[in-house]
């Protein structure tokens, strides 16, 4: 399956987008996103960035920073791979 | 003695015995206890009245001092090296020893940060984000290329950019004095971040941090461009946002395409409160107070701080500034406070409601 990292918000809000092909099963793409889901009570930061992960037609919020250590290296790249949508 | 001991300038003698000394039978002795007694009294009611009155009402009094004596900037600044931890990050200097070091953002955001402190502590008596000192934070080299710089809610985070369309987030002034005063708002009205009251958030961003450039380099209204972020957006005629005309700090660029910003009323983007839509567009519709703001400081003239600067602080700081604020709220109080300021038919009045007429607020 493929997916989309996407980030938005920051100083100018710009979309930058990069996307991979992976070999998730459905199962474990399912335990990823509910490990990786931001804090729903984290205060607005100023400026901030926000990233989301699509599959498919579905979207949803991702907190980078709760990537379980066997998933950094991917998520390293798609990060430093993407690229302005314009 | 008691001519020494009676007067109020130099010492306060508690009532009970100013009481005994006002019933002596000696005339001249109970006048001046009278007299030190009434005046000891104003003076303690005038205490009582300062403690607890606002900051804002201290303003207005002039019982805030421009330079109070105690009020010395307390900085730390963190090298994250190229990651996104920040808790691990490496301290690269503080106010208290003056470390060397060679990280060009290091000492951008020590000049900037300290140009930010400065402008609220000398023009407005502000001691620092919090008006109490607080201890400023800045990271520097957060992770790897990152376009970006953010205020968290305490601290000041800023990315290297990509090299390509953005340079390093801490290289110009404005920006750094825009990321401050996230923190100054978040101390006063805590305006939400959404929608029109997130749009006056990042503006009374976009106007000090532009205040405090101009400051920096000495720049009257007519002298400055107004360009917020011209050195990060790489490239001689792009800059992040204008204040003068907004919607024009970048048109054309490769890769980001024209400005969005409207400059009036009529162009309001109504767009999604989430994150891709940028909390309801607050840094795009933020060019509508922003345009207001630079009409009133060019028609008043001179340096923008000494004015409108002054204007506009009293609002961000007035207690009847709501949380959930909107456009017209911030019109309303420029016009209210620059009629307290200058007088109800002066210039600098009709150039602020000439200000937001020509935003069409
Ligand atoms: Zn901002």
């Amino acid at each position: 399956m493929k997916i989309k990292l996407i980030r938005t918000g920051g100083f100018i809000p710009i979309t930058k987008m990069a996307e991979v092909e992976v070999n998730f099963t459905d199962k474990e793409l399912v335990r990823l996103i509910e490990v990786i889901k931001p804090d729903p009570s984290a205060q607005r930061i100023k400026d901030g960035n926000y990233y989301q992960l699509n599959v498919g037609t579905s979207s949803t919020p991702v907190d980078l920073e709760k990537v379980p250590e066997e998933y950094n290296e991917l998520f390293s790249k798609l990060k430093n791979s993407m690229k302005i949508v314009k | 003695m008691y001519k020494n001991h009676l007067n109020p300038i130099h010492c306060i003698i508690p009532p009970y015995m100013l009481s005994k000394l006002i019933e002596s039978g000696n005339k001249k002795v109970a006048d001046m206890a009278v007299n030190s007694k009434f005046r000891s009294y104003r003076f303690l009611s005038d205490r009582n009245f300062f403690r607890a009155a606002s900051f804002y009402e201290k303003t207005i009094l002039g019982a805030v001092p421009k330079k109070p004596a105690k009020s010395t900037m307390q900085m730390e600044v963190y090298d994250c090296r190229q990651t996104t931890d920040l808790t691990n990050a490496t301290l690269l200097w503080d106010t208290k020893n003056k470390q060397r070091f060679n990280s060009i953002a290091g000492k951008n955001v020590i000049k900037g940060g300290k140009a930010s402190w400065d402008f609220y502590r000398d023009l407005f008596g502000r001691n620092s984000i919090d008006n109490n000192g607080l201890l400023i934070k800045q990271y520097v080299h957060y992770d790897k290329g990152m376009d970006n710089a953010y205020w968290d809610g305490r601290r000041m985070v800023y990315g290297d950019g990509d090299g390509v369309v953005f340079t390093s987030f801490t290289s110009d002034i404005d920006v750094i004095g825009h990321e401050l005063t996230h923190g100054v708002t978040e101390n006063e009205a805590n305006l939400d971040y959404e929608n029109q009251t997130g749009a006056l958030n990042e503006s009374f961003s976009d106007i000090f941090g532009i205040m405090i450039k101009q400051r920096y380099n000495n720049q009257d209204v007519k002298k400055s461009n107004w360009l917020i972020g011209e050195k990060v957006l790489i490239g001689i005629n792009y800059a992040l946002r204008s204040l003068k005309a907004p919607g024009t700090g970048y048109r054309n660029h490769p890769e980001l395409g024209d400005d969005p910003q409207p400059a009036i009323m009529d162009n309001y983007q109504d767009m999604p409160n989430t994150e891709s839509g940028d909390w309801g567009g607050v840094h795009i519709n933020s060019g509508i107070p922003n345009f207001a703001f630079y009409v009133s400081a060019f028609n008043i003239g001179g340096y923008s701080w000494e004015k409108t600067g002054r204007i506009w602080y009293a609002v961000l700081t007035d207690s009847n500034l709501a949380h959930d604020a909107k456009f017209v709220d911030v019109k309303n109080m420029t016009i209210q406070h620059a009629e307290r300021l200058f007088g109800i038919n002066s210039l600098e009045v009709k150039a602020v409601k000439q200000g937001w007429l020509e935003a069409k607020v």
